[in-house]
Parts: structure tokens; sequence; C-alpha cells
């Protein structure tokens, strides 16, 4: 795939002697029990119980989508039914009014999946494009089932409205080869999604689950990504409504409402989100299960179904699949095999661009909220090889003005220009196209992935990203190495970053920003919460990363003596002004920065520490 | 030291995280009306070690005592009644509501709001200034000032304190110095600190303790003359 490039010959051995080739025996297995099951299920099982697995493994495919969006992106949809309806109603439709036969069938599934994937294009838009809120786009993809049954009930006979569309020619198969149809179409996206989940890419959908605004100021496209996302699993879905009106011959506008999508959760849930096979053997289970109950108990086994659920979220949250998974670890006695951390290699050596333009400019920098004027024009330069100290009071403006340098729409008024490029309004993702990199004040990183997984995510826009394998070798440029070996981070590769102490999640971030190769680098207290002797280590990295490689740092920081020892130049921004701009001695020994900000208390802990 | 003597017992904790053990074995003791700061460098166990002693995380071993009753196992919100005060280090506030409704949860009784907030004002006068603003608008080291002053306004028997100075300008950071020993003096509160800043701790508080690799590795009063070198190499290595 595309990791060619990337890899040496040497480690793609490594890959294939590791975990992949363990993870592949593993997935051929799974695939074989399967194939197996499908090949005995039709001497096995009587009819009717063979024309209800047949829709439920087609529902089973659904439910697939809504744990890729749920599950991994943490999407909260209630509308994979409408995508399901749109497929089912394309082949009802075709066959209804216009004909039957292998060109209409390819025609109408062709134009299923097209308005499924426009109608997710134009949700997934409607959903995530302004970055709101994830309420919000839970309400969207709630309202668009309503609305399509809305559109299928106002139909007329064209859609049959509420009655829907039946005894349309179709295929008339047996059942055993519905069966093996239904079932492979669900073995092959299983075995996909299995796949994709576990590549470098699939990571990248857990990074945005885990924290949105990271991703972004690592320069991932998030909302694209959800957008695309929302569309490719559109589309599936309709894959599998298309497949569920050809085989039971009867489409109605509940396939496309709101019930089936909030069931669709239910299932997952139940299932185990998070996990591909879980979601999948709920769906089956549930479907199967209810089909008899509401056969033998036809007002009741709602109830138990409800029951049953409620039951399960409270006592197991994380739904059935770790518990299965748990039993069938004690009976085999296998042992999770936690994936070795990947290799660690130098990305080769890149200098900040040394254009003759400045790196970093800002004039008239505003930014008010409301009738409050955090910051009241803002000039200054930042120049290459420059290391800025920004210091000043508590609620002084600081993190705002790096806000607004890091994101284009951060701020009210003013011009910022990044190597003669306007920052315009590019939103943080573009930033970090111009060579900006952010470090937030509160360590910001990804909770579930190790600290290895957060640092591939921080190289999505330099290192190829494969949909389907895990690299093996975890490229960083030099600066980043150092981080990751002088702050013992080295040693915790596999820990997730939620386990880390506060100070190695801070070398984490900063590590993470340096992964990204920026010119410009923005870090608001990278030290705060570090001893003296860990402040210094990244205090000597940072000083010959703007020595060597010729980098621009802009950095907030609190204590005097380290800005003294490491800064080229020191702004102080004090009620949202900028009201000194000068070397380290004319500023931190200053009396406006003694008046102001350090008290008469300060002076100096060179003599102290001592 | 006899129970009575003491406000805070700590004998043998052990705690961790699913397999990984990060506290291990600590004994220690705070007097009432004793400031006692925890160092170490990152990594080494101490804030959590103050999660375990407010039961959010369960001792492995080990036994907590708050003036002589054993409250190990003890869930935050009852200790939280027995007039502990707990700073996080991740900062805990309500971010939707305003600096004075913030204060105001904090209190045991509604009626000491004045007296108490008027009192804090003095240590950190821009919660004054902006006791109408919500409290999320706030900038990081004012956060900061808002959780610390909802625990002294609490009048707790005993504070805990996570990394009080970070992000704190150096003059707030001095004048929160001198509010911590009034406190103590007035009310007769004891702490435990966890502190990167040596100069902070050995000013503030009765005794250090360094913690290295889960344990405590030294301890000593801090107006010994050489307690900032020993701490500091203690840092260093």
């Amino acid at each position: 795939m595309t990791d060619d490039a990337t890899v040496l010959p040497a480690a793609k051995a490594d890959t294939t002697a590791g975990r992949s080739r363990n993870d592949l025996h593993y997935l051929a297995r799974c695939i074989l029990v399967a194939v197996g099951v499908l090949a005995i299920a039709p001497f096995v099982l009587d009819f009717y119980a063979m024309n209800i697995l047949v829709r439920a493994l087609l529902l089973g495919v659904l439910a697939l989508t809504v744990d890729m969006l749920w599950g991994y992106t943490g999407i909260l949809t209630f509308g994979q039914s409408a995508f399901f309806g749109i497929g089912a109603y394309a082949c009802a439709l075709m066959f209804t009014h216009f004909g039957f036969g292998h060109g209409f069938a390819v025609l109408a599934l062709v134009l299923g999946i097209l308005a499924a994937v426009a109608v997710g294009l134009l949700v997934g838009w409607l959903a995530f494009y302004h970055g709101a809120s994830p309420l919000y786009a839970s309400i969207v993809t709630l309202a668009l089932p309503i609305v399509l049954t809305q559109v299928v009930y106002s139909g007329g006979t064209f859609t049959g409205s509420s009655s829907g569309l039946s005894g349309f020619p179709t295929y008339y198969w047996s059942l055993t080869t519905w069966l093996w149809t239904a079932g492979g179409l669900l073995i092959v996206v299983t075995s996909l999604a299995w796949l994709f989940v576990r590549s470098d890419m699939g990571r990248i959908l857990v990074a945005i689950r885990e924290n949105e605004t990271r991703c972004a100021y690592l320069g991932i496209p998030v909302s694209r990504i959800k957008i695309l996302l929302m569309a490719a699993m559109g589309g599936l879905g309709a894959v599998a409504g298309f497949g569920y009106a050809s085989f039971s011959n009867v489409v109605a506008p509940e396939l496309t409402g709101f019930l089936l999508g909030t069931e669709l959760l239910i299932w997952v849930a139940l299932g185990g989100r998070g996990t591909v096979v879980g979601p999948v053997f709920g769906a089956i289970l549930i479907d199967v299960s209810s089909s008899y109950l509401s056969g033998s108990m036809p007002f009741v086994w709602k109830l138990f179904i409800g029951v049953a659920f409620v039951l399960v979220i409270v006592s197991l949250p994380q739904g059935l699949t770790p518990v299965v998974t748990r039993f069938w670890r004690r009976v085999s006695g296998r042992k999770p095999q936690a994936a070795p951390p990947p290799r660690l290699t130098a990305a080769p050596p890149r200098h900040a661009v040394d254009d003759g333009r400045t790196p970093l400019s800002v004039r008239e920098v505003h930014r008010n909220f409301g009738s409050l004027q955090v910051l009241q024009g803002i000039d200054f330069q930042v120049g290459r090889g420059e290391l800025v100290s920004l210091v000043g009071p508590n609620g002084a403006g600081k993190t705002t003005l790096i806000r607004c340098l890091a994101d284009g729409l951060e701020r009210t008024g003013g011009d910022i220009v990044v190597h003669g490029n306007d920052l315009a309004r590019r939103a943080p993702a573009r930033c970090v196209a111009l060579g900006i990199g952010r470090k937030f004040q509160k360590a910001n990183v990804f909770a579930t992935l190790t600290v290895a997984e957060c640092l591939q995510v921080a190289r999505y826009s330099l290192d190829p990203m494969s949909p389907w394998t895990r690299a093996s070798e975890l490229r960083l440029p030099a600066s980043a190495l150092r981080i990751v070996e002088e702050t013992g981070l080295k040693d915790s590769l596999s820990v997730e970053a939620r386990h880390l102490s506060h100070g190695l999640k801070q070398a984490l971030e900063l590590a993470m920003v340096l992964s990204l190769e920026p010119s410009i680098v923005l870090l608001d207290e990278p030290t705060a919460g570090l001893t003296r002797t860990e402040r210094e280590r990244i205090g000597a990295i940072l000083t010959s990363l703007v020595r060597e490689e010729g980098l621009s740092i802009l950095l907030v920081e609190h204590d005097l003596d380290f800005v003294r020892q490491i800064s080229s130049r020191v702004i102080v921004l004090h009620q949202g002004r900028l009201v000194l701009d000068g070397s380290v001695e004319e500023v931190v020994d200053s009396e406006l920065v003694r008046e102001i900000y350090a008290g008469t208390h300060y002076r100096g802990e060179e003599a102290e520490a001592s | 030291m006899t129970p009575a003597g003491q406000m805070l017992g700590l004998d043998g904790i052990t705690s961790g995280y699913g397999e990984a053990i990060v506290v291990r074995g600590v004994t220690l003791d705070v007097a009432p009306g004793e400031i006692v700061t925890l160092l170490g460098k990152n990594g080494m166990g101490k804030s959590t070690l103050l999660k375990t002693i407010m039961g959010f995380l369960p001792a492995r071993n080990g036994r907590v005592s708050l003036a002589g009753d054993d409250v190990t196992g003890v869930s935050p919100h009852r200790l939280a009644r027995r007039s502990i005060a707990y700073t996080p280090q991740e900062q805990a506030i309500f971010q939707d509501l305003t600096v004075r409704e913030n204060l105001v949860l904090g209190l045991p009784d509604k009626s000491w709001f004045d007296d108490e907030f008027a009192r804090v004002c003095e240590v950190f006068p821009v919660l004054g200034e902006r006791q109408r603003q919500r409290a999320g608008t706030l900038s990081g080291g004012e956060q900061k000032m808002l959780l610390v002053a909802r625990a002294l306004m609490a009048r707790p028997r005993l504070m805990l304190v996570d990394e009080i100075t970070e992000g704190l300008q150096p003059s707030v950071i001095h004048r929160l110095a001198g509010a911590l020993a009034d406190e103590r003096d007035r009310t007769g509160v004891a702490m435990l600190l966890v502190e990167q800043n040596i100069q902070f701790a050995l000013e503030v508080s009765d005794r250090w303790a360094v913690l290295k690799l889960g344990e405590i590795n030294e301890t000593g009063a801090s107006d010994e003359p050489d307690a900032a070198a020993r701490i500091a190499d203690q840092l260093a290595v």
C-alpha cells in the first residue's frame, strides 16, 4: 500500500513477523469459522429461521456502520436507518416502476448508493462543517430519518405512502443462496472494517473521538474526515437496505424511520461499541430473538428486550463483547498480547524555511469577548531563530494571544502574517499547514491512545497513513526524539496517555507538537508542573531547536529564571496591551515587570538554588 | 506521635492504577496546624498519594486516618463533609457558573460568604473584580486562584493541594504563601501540599518530604539551612 515509500525492507519483514501476521492469522481463522457456520446453517435451520437470519445478517451490516460512526469516531447517530431506507426504496421503486432485470438491479444499486452518499455528504456537512457541538450533530442525524419518512409518506402511489411497496418482481433465489449472499457480504464488510480500525488511518478515528481539538491543532481535517465517513457509511447502509428490499420483497416507511435508527444504537451498545464484531452479533442476536419472541409473546417481548437492555447497560457498560472475550481467554488460556510499540527512527532533518521573510508578524491584533477587550492592538514580530518569551500577570491575555495565532477565526481584528502568508480566517488545521504548532496550557493528549500512538497521530500530515496496516516504525524529527528519550517517555511507549503523570503528559504533548515539524512553535506554559531539572532539560532542547534548526518559538512562562536562561527576547503583556518588548536584561529586570508581575519579592533564584 | 496529636495519619499506604503500583508504603503524619509539602520528580506518585487519601483511588494496603479515625476507603464526598478540602491539579471548577457561584458551592454554610470572600479577595483581588463573570472565561492562572480560594473559604480542618503555584505569576505566589500561613495561624488548618517550587515549599511549610518511585526518600524540617540544597539534590538525579 502507501507505506512502501516510508518503510524500509527490514522494517517490512518486522511487520509480517510481528503482530500483523498474528492479526491476519486470527482474522483468517475467524473468517473460516464464519464461512463454516454459513455453509452448515441451511442444513440445520428451518424455513422460518432462515428467513429471519437473512434479514438479521443484513441488519448486521447496518449495525456495523453505526459502530464505525459511534463506537470508533464518537458520532452518536440516529440516522443510519435513513440510508438503509434509501437503498431499500431505490430497489423497490426501480423494480416497481421501471422494470426488473440485472441491468435495472445494478442501476438501482448504484443510484441507491449515490443517493445515500449524497445525503451523507449533505447531512455530514450540516452536522460537522461548522464545528458544531456533538449534541447538535446528533440532532441533525435524528432529524434525517424523520424527514425521510415524511417524504415517503407524501410520495403517494409512487412510494406507496404509509403502506409501502410490495409484490414487485425481484430475485426469487433459494433461501440458501440468499443466506450465502447476505452472509458473504457481512463477512467481507466486517473483515474490511476489522482491518481498517486496526490500521494507522483507523486510529485517526479514535483520536477524533478522544480529542477533536487536539486533532485539529495537529493539522487533521476533522470535519472532512467525519463527513467522508458519514458518506461512506451511508453508502454501505444503502447496500444493506438494497439487499433487504430485494430479499423481503416489501418496503415500508418504518425502514427509514428513527425507531430503527435508535434500535441500532441499542444493538451496538449491547454488543459492545467500538469492537466491530460485537455490534454485528448484537444485531443478529437481538433481531433473531425478537422475531421469535414476537411470535410467541406478541406484546410483552418488547418489554423483555427493554429490561434486558437496561440490565446489560447498567451492569456491563462496555456491552457483552468484553465479557465474552474474557471468558474465552480463560477457557483457551490465551493472554491478551499487547502490540509491541513501533521502532523509533529519525525523520530526515529539515530546516525551517529561510525565505528571508519574517516567520511571524502580528499587526494590531484585537480580541473582544462582548464588551470585554482582552487584546487591544498587539504588534510584534518573531524572527527566524528567535525564542520570544511572553510574560505578564494572570489574566493579561497571553493564552488569548496564543489562541489568535493558531486559529484564524479567533481574533476580532488585525492581521497575522506567517512567512508572508496571511493567516486570514484559517481554521486551526489549516494554520498547521502554514507551519504553526501549538501546545496547550493544560496538557492535551489522547487519553486512551498509547504514547506511541499519540505520536503517530501527530505525524498525520507528514507520513502517509495506510488504511489497512500499521506502520512498524515511527519516524520522528530529532527534536521530538530527544524529548521522548530524555524525559523517559521512551520507556512508556505502550502506556496509555491517561496513565502518565502530569509532567509526562506535558512532555508528550510537546513531542507531539514538535513531530509536526513546525517552523513556528507556540508553547503555553510548557514546563508547568515540571521540576527545575526537567525544566532545564526541556529548555536546552528548545534553545538548540532555535539555534540549530532556525525555528521560531513563542513561549508563555511564569518562571522568570527560566525566561532569563532561554529567551532571545521577552515581550510583556498587561491588561491586553503589549507594554514592553526588548532584550532579556531590559525586560526581566525592569521596574515595570517588578511592579505589575513579579512583585518586590522576586529576586532571582540562582542564588537560592546553588 | 499519638493519634490525638495528628490531623492526617498515613500508615503504609500503597496504591496504583491497574497493574502499576505507584505509591509504595508511604507513612506520614500531619499535625493540626502543620504544613507539610511533598516534593518529587514527575511520576513519583505525589498526585496519586493525594488521590488515595481523598478516596478517589482505593488504597491497596495501609491506613488513612483523620484526627484519629480510620477513614481508609471512605468516599470523597464523605471526606469533604468531614472538612477535608482537596484541590486537584487538573482544574475542577464549574465552567458555566460564575466565580461567585463556584465559591458559594464550596461553603458548608452560606452565611460565611461575605467574611470569607473579603478575606480571599485580599490575596486574589482579581476574584473580587470578576465575581459575576463565568468561571470558564477566566484565564488558566485565574482559575487556579479560584480553586484555591474555594478551598480556603470552606474553613477546612485539612487541605490537600496539588501544585498550588502552577501557572501563577510570581507576585501572586508570594501573596499566597503569606495567605496560607495566616490561614493556618487563624484556624489551625493542617495542610499537605504537592509542590514543584522549592522556594515556595520552604517558605510556607514546616516540614517537607521527597517522594521517589512511590516511597518517601528523604524528609526534613524547612528551617534547616541545607534544606533547599538537599531537596535540589533529590530532584536533580
